[in-house]
């Protein structure tokens, strides 16, 4: 009995995973529809940027079916701000190899802080069903040591190549 | 009072006014620029905002799409039918086929070619003298005009794939995809599995179209897809591929 309920409660659960995220989120984020025309999800503002403290903020979007910026790069043993949103349904990053992940909801910001230890390229699959595409989501992390990575100007955005 | 002293005293007024008035607009303009780049800086400097489209799916968008009369859209095809053919089949394999058109897709093509967001010498010209809604009764005809085969018709559409060896590899990018790089199947968004707003369904579109728009997403040619989504794409996969899935929807054979 207690099996049919928990199971029963974790179908609750995954139905009502949206509004109660959105209901953290305090329904303020972004318009999922209009993330291209203002905002901080314009697509010159996504991929890795340095706050005026010296801070990394990386922004992306998730949308059906590929992450945006596909290829992320951060510095090794830094914490890293992921400023993340959806355009669409109800997706998640995992970062392959690390035990980190963030789920993207439209109409809100997920804000978390990592720091990674290790450094090397790390797949990021989309880890929440979004489509038919769904297996095929996969984005990139490259956490490279702190000396390779470039202090970057006030204005530059950074990203990498997929490979 | 003659013509003359009328238009010299128009031409005084114009000096007089226009100059200092446009003046004030510049500088009110500048204002504002500046205004809005300082209001954008709480957290870190912000690079100048690209837009790659003006269009939205809002509700009022939508709306606007699919109030189009398919009538009137009839008889405004008849500026299109020179190049996209009489039934939406163009003779031309480089132009696209229009018949079966998705119908947000058709209008927000036209938006971005009057906006200047999608370039075209060609396109860009005609849809200046198309107005919101004009494009919204082509798309319902375009939408309208079936998409089977007319052998009457003089159309470039199928086009027997020139390397048949290069099917099975777009196959592979059609239905599957390629997870380790990142690229979704095309079925997944274009149809028929499933459906993305603004994306064509492809199955009878002209490949050499089909191809010449991958080289552009990739090379960034063109960059009037939401959210960087085509373009991001497009820039995985490889030339053959690219080949490959083009001249097997050009043929026909795509999903």
């Amino acid at each position: 009995m207690a099996l049919v309920g928990l199971v029963l409660l974790s179908t609750r659960y995954y139905m009502v995973d949206l509004p109660v995220w959105r209901s953290f989120g305090g329904g303020k984020g972004p318009d999922p529809t209009t993330l291209h025309l203002q905002g901080e999800f314009v697509e010159s503002n996504l991929g890795t940027a340095e706050g005026p403290a010296g801070s990394l903020t990386v922004r992306m979007i998730a949308q059906q079916f590929v992450f945006v910026p596909q290829c992320i790069v951060v510095p090794m043993g830094v914490p890293i701000t992921f400023r993340i949103t959806s355009a669409d349904v109800v997706h998640m990053l995992s970062f392959l190899g690390t035990n980190s992940g963030i789920k993207a909801v439209p109409g809100s910001v997920t804000e978390g802080t990592f720091t990674f230890a290790k450094e090397g390229e790390f797949k990021i699959p989309c880890h929440e069903f979004c489509g038919a595409g769904h297996h095929a989501m996969r984005g990139q992390l490259n956490v490279v040591p702190g000396d390779h990575f470039a202090s970057l100007l006030p204005g530059e955005r950074r990203t990498c190549e997929l490979r | 009072m003659s013509f003359a002293s009328l238009a010299a005293r128009l031409h005084l007024l114009r000096i007089g006014v226009g100059w200092p008035g446009a003046l004030v607009a510049l500088l009110a303009i500048t204002f504002l620029l500046s205004r809005s780049d300082s209001s954008a800086q709480p957290q870190n400097s912000e690079p100048s905002v690209r837009v790659p489209s003006n269009v939205a799916w809002t509700e009022e968008t939508l709306e606007i799409i699919s109030g189009g009369d398919p009538f009137r859209g009839l008889i405004l095809s008849r500026r299109c039918s020179h190049c996209h053919g009489q039934e939406g089949f163009s003779s031309v394999p480089t132009f696209p086929n229009l018949a079966g058109e998705d119908r947000l897709s058709f209008w927000k093509q036209m938006q971005d070619f009057r906006s200047a967001k999608r370039t075209s010498p060609v396109m860009q010209g005609i849809a200046d003298g198309l107005s919101a809604r004009d494009s919204s009764d082509l798309a319902a005809y375009y939408e309208m005009l079936p998409r089977a085969s007319d052998p009457q018709d003089n159309r470039a559409f199928p086009q027997a794939m020139p390397d048949p060896a290069r099917a099975p590899m777009a196959i592979r990018i059609i239905v599957f995809g390629d997870a380790r790089r990142g690229i979704p199947p095309c079925q997944s968004c274009h149809g028929p599995v499933s459906y993305v707003r603004g994306a064509p369904p492809l199955s009878t579109q002209n490949g050499s179209y089909l191809e010449q728009q991958l080289e552009h997403f990739s090379n960034g040619y063109r960059t009037n897809d939401i959210n960087v989504r085509m373009r991001s794409i497009a820039r995985q996969l490889t030339p053959e591929e690219k080949t490959a899935v083009a001249e097997y929807y050009g043929a026909g054979l795509g999903p």
